[in-house]
């Protein structure tokens, strides 16, 4: 009886996490579409969001929008020199040591963010002060709401870049034909270039979203792209919509597990899906435009 | 160009005589006295264990500056063990191998603990350890490792007293999935039955890289209210300690929580923010140096050490930067008393017999039977009000 009455509050829990790692697989996504790759390093763009604006809030003593916005933009920066440097001259190299080239990006980056901020865990204030709503016997944190209404703004705003210009549209072009990008002028490199920049944009919105609720250390950004990944295979492997949904989906699958398993498996739970996905749909619930069903 | 780099090469060298004839190695005559230390200087403790060294530092200076050890200096050796277990036993083994070694301070992780504490057992040097718990460990009784902070039973009695002058008759525990935490819950649950209170040690666990603590709280919540508990021990320690308070606080659960000892740090409040407020538990003295008694034991000790502190690094006194402090003090008694030629065998029995020794965290007595050095005594309860530590007292339990 017990087991019942907490859904509705695991749910609420669930789906705001669940937020983040739509955000985190649609960073994976955008970059596998323009380039077919796993960019590993994506969970520390979101580490540094985080990291970042701390740092210039609390020591750099700047406003807070001041502050989130500066780190957004040196974000996206690192995600182009990431680009440049390491997978512009591996661009002849075969995916898979591209794959390797982003882990190593990935260690890189948190160990350098460990040098330079510290490695204790850090935490944002609120963007509202408040305590906590009570809807319906639910508490749910200001905060919760924020990370809601700015992740459906930001999808919103992508959706437009993709499908209401020109760039967007190019970026498009070049992933579902490359040839006939390449034979319409498109620079493939450009648009690969492009898409890092917009995924770690992504990726440091969602981390300055979660770090007033979920401490960011220097090392969080490796579990939260894998949970990104997992989510991003879940809904369907190069698709933003499948992205979006597996995001949703993990994350209240995860939190809703708790009902029927000791929490101390509760990180299993998410590696657990992922292999029933790739055993039973490995183009993930909407289908992946990579993933060929007939061998299925 | 050739010349240029001739005096580049010369200039380097007379810079290199240079910092070798100031360095206070070369003050005394007589061979120093080393010490290792082997901590985690890079990984998750990266900035705990700074502020261990830069204390450990300030009080090899200390003795160096006054003649060293019945004029041997004492020189520190500092290793990386990378929060790593085989880098942790390899840095081990190197140290029993340097001969002119006569003790190893750390690691501070629980289970690399466990390997070097085997190591030291079997290769006969004494090494000395900060936070460590695992009764497992204790149940072994080993004649080398020594422990220097307050020991999980200390902990648990302080705490017990705390809940007992707080009437609190009924307390869940929800305890993180480590050896410290487990052992700590069950100290409290026996502490605590034994006189008269319930204490419910909850199923659900946390991890120390857990995030978010919200689904297993929220699985506890119907259990807080149908039974009533008058107070939540969060048995953690680490950033899971705010997450927890903050986490219990947002699920609108108004009961108070009680906390471990290594809630006392400044970087825990700053984390949890106004969740923090009103969180009880025992601790270490130098978490509030300036609100000790006038006739405290410890109160010279750590003013005098807060002081040196702030002056050299701009930060005062922790409980971590007392252990460093403790360790290295303790080590320079110990040699002071060691019969006849310091080796291993004797700088142990010498630091064995220390008896009523005042230190930062309290007054240490080692004997065969105790190796955790410090009681009861040596704590106080602190509540977290306004943003920092306050300390509170209650007649009958201090």
């Amino acid at each position: 009886m017990d087991l019942w009455t907490y859904i509705p509050q695991l749910l609420a829990s669930g789906i705001t996490i669940g937020a983040i790692y739509a955000l985190v697989a649609l960073g994976f996504v955008t970059i596998s579409r323009a380039s077919q790759i796993i960019n590993f390093a994506q969970g520390e763009f979101v580490m540094l969001g985080g990291i970042i604006t701390f740092f210039l809030l609390k020591v750099v003593n700047l406003s807070y929008p001041f502050a989130a916005l500066i780190a957004i933009v040196i974000v996206i920066l690192i995600g182009f020199m990431m680009h440049v440097s390491v997978i512009y001259p591996l661009r002849k190299a075969s995916v898979l040591i591209l794959l390797m080239a982003t882990l190593g990006a990935s260690i890189f980056l948190s160990s350098t963010s460990g040098l330079i901020f510290g490695t204790l865990p850090k935490a944002l204030p609120p963007f509202s002060s408040g305590s906590p709503l009570s809807i319906g016997g639910i508490s749910v944190l200001p905060q919760s709401v924020w990370i809601l209404l700015s992740t459906f703004v930001l999808l919103i705003l992508l959706y437009l870049l993709s499908h209401r210009t020109l760039l967007g549209k190019a970026m498009e072009a070049s992933s579902t034909d490359p040839l006939g990008a390449d034979l319409l002028g498109i620079s493939r490199n450009l648009m690969v270039f492009l898409a890092f920049g917009v995924s770690a944009g992504v990726g440091a919105v969602a981390g300055i979203l979660i770090t007033p609720i979920f401490f960011t250390s220097y090392s969080s950004g490796t579990i939260l792209g894998l949970k990104g990944f997992i989510a991003a295979v879940l809904g369907g492997w190069g698709k933003n919509s499948g992205a979006i949904l597996g995001g949703f989906v993990l994350g209240v699958a995860e939190a809703l597990s708790l009902v029927f398993v000791p929490s101390g498996y509760k990180d299993a739970v998410a590696f657990v899906i992922l292999l029933l996905i790739l055993y039973f749909r490995p183009k993930g619930i909407l289908g992946s435009p990579f993933i060929d069903s007939r061998r299925w | 160009m050739k010349t240029f780099k001739g005096r580049g090469f010369l200039f380097s060298f007379l810079v290199l005589i240079f910092v070798a004839w100031a360095s206070p190695a070369h003050v005394a005559e007589k061979s120093p006295y080393k010490v290792g230390a082997n901590l985690e200087f890079t990984g998750p403790w990266a900035e705990v264990t700074k502020t261990m060294k830069n204390a450990m530092v300030l009080e090899a200076e200390r003795i160096n500056k006054m003649g060293g050890i019945d004029g041997h200096p004492l020189e520190l050796i500092f290793e990386d063990n990378g929060f790593d277990l085989n880098r942790a036993a390899a840095n081990m083994t190197k140290f029993t191998k340097d001969k002119e070694i006569i003790a190893v301070v750390g690691p501070f992780e629980d289970n690399l603990q466990g390997t070097t504490r085997a190591i030291a057992e079997r290769e006969k040097i004494t090494n000395i350890i900060i936070c460590p718990s695992n009764p497992m460990v204790r149940a072994l009784k080993q004649k080398w490792a020594f422990n220097i902070a307050q020991s999980d039973i200390i902990v648990s009695q302080k705490l017990v007293d705390l809940s007992l002058a707080r009437k609190y008759k009924k307390v869940l525990v929800f305890p993180a999935a480590i050896p410290l935490a487990k052992s700590l819950a069950e100290y409290y649950k026996q502490f605590g039955e034994a006189k008269g209170m319930k204490v419910i040690i909850s199923k659900e666990t946390h991890k120390p890289a857990d995030i978010d603590t919200t689904p297993q709280l929220i699985k506890l919540k119907p259990i807080i209210e149908k039974e009533k508990v008058d107070a939540f021990y969060a048995c953690t320690a680490g950033p899971p300690g705010p997450i927890v308070c903050r986490n219990l606080r947002t699920l609108g659960v108004k009961t108070p929580i009680l906390g471990t000892h290594a809630f006392g740090f400044g970087f825990i409040i700053a984390l949890g923010g106004e969740a923090m407020e009103g969180v009880e538990f025992g601790a270490g003295k130098p978490v509030v140096p300036d609100q000790l008694d006038e006739n405290d034991p410890a109160r010279p000790v750590i003013l005098d050490f807060d002081k040196r502190m702030r002056e050299r690094y701009g930060v005062g006194i922790d409980q971590i930067a007392g252990h460093a402090h403790d360790a290295i003090s303790l080590i320079e008694d110990a040699l002071k008393r060691c019969q006849g030629k310091v080796t291993r065998a004797t700088f142990r029995d010498a630091l064995e017999n220390t008896k009523g020794f005042k230190n930062c965290h309290g007054i240490y007595n080692y004997s065969p039977t105790d190796h955790d050095g410090l009681s009861k005594k040596d704590m106080v309860f602190i509540r977290i009000e306004g943003g920092k530590f306050k300390r509170i007292r209650f007649p009958g339990f201090e």
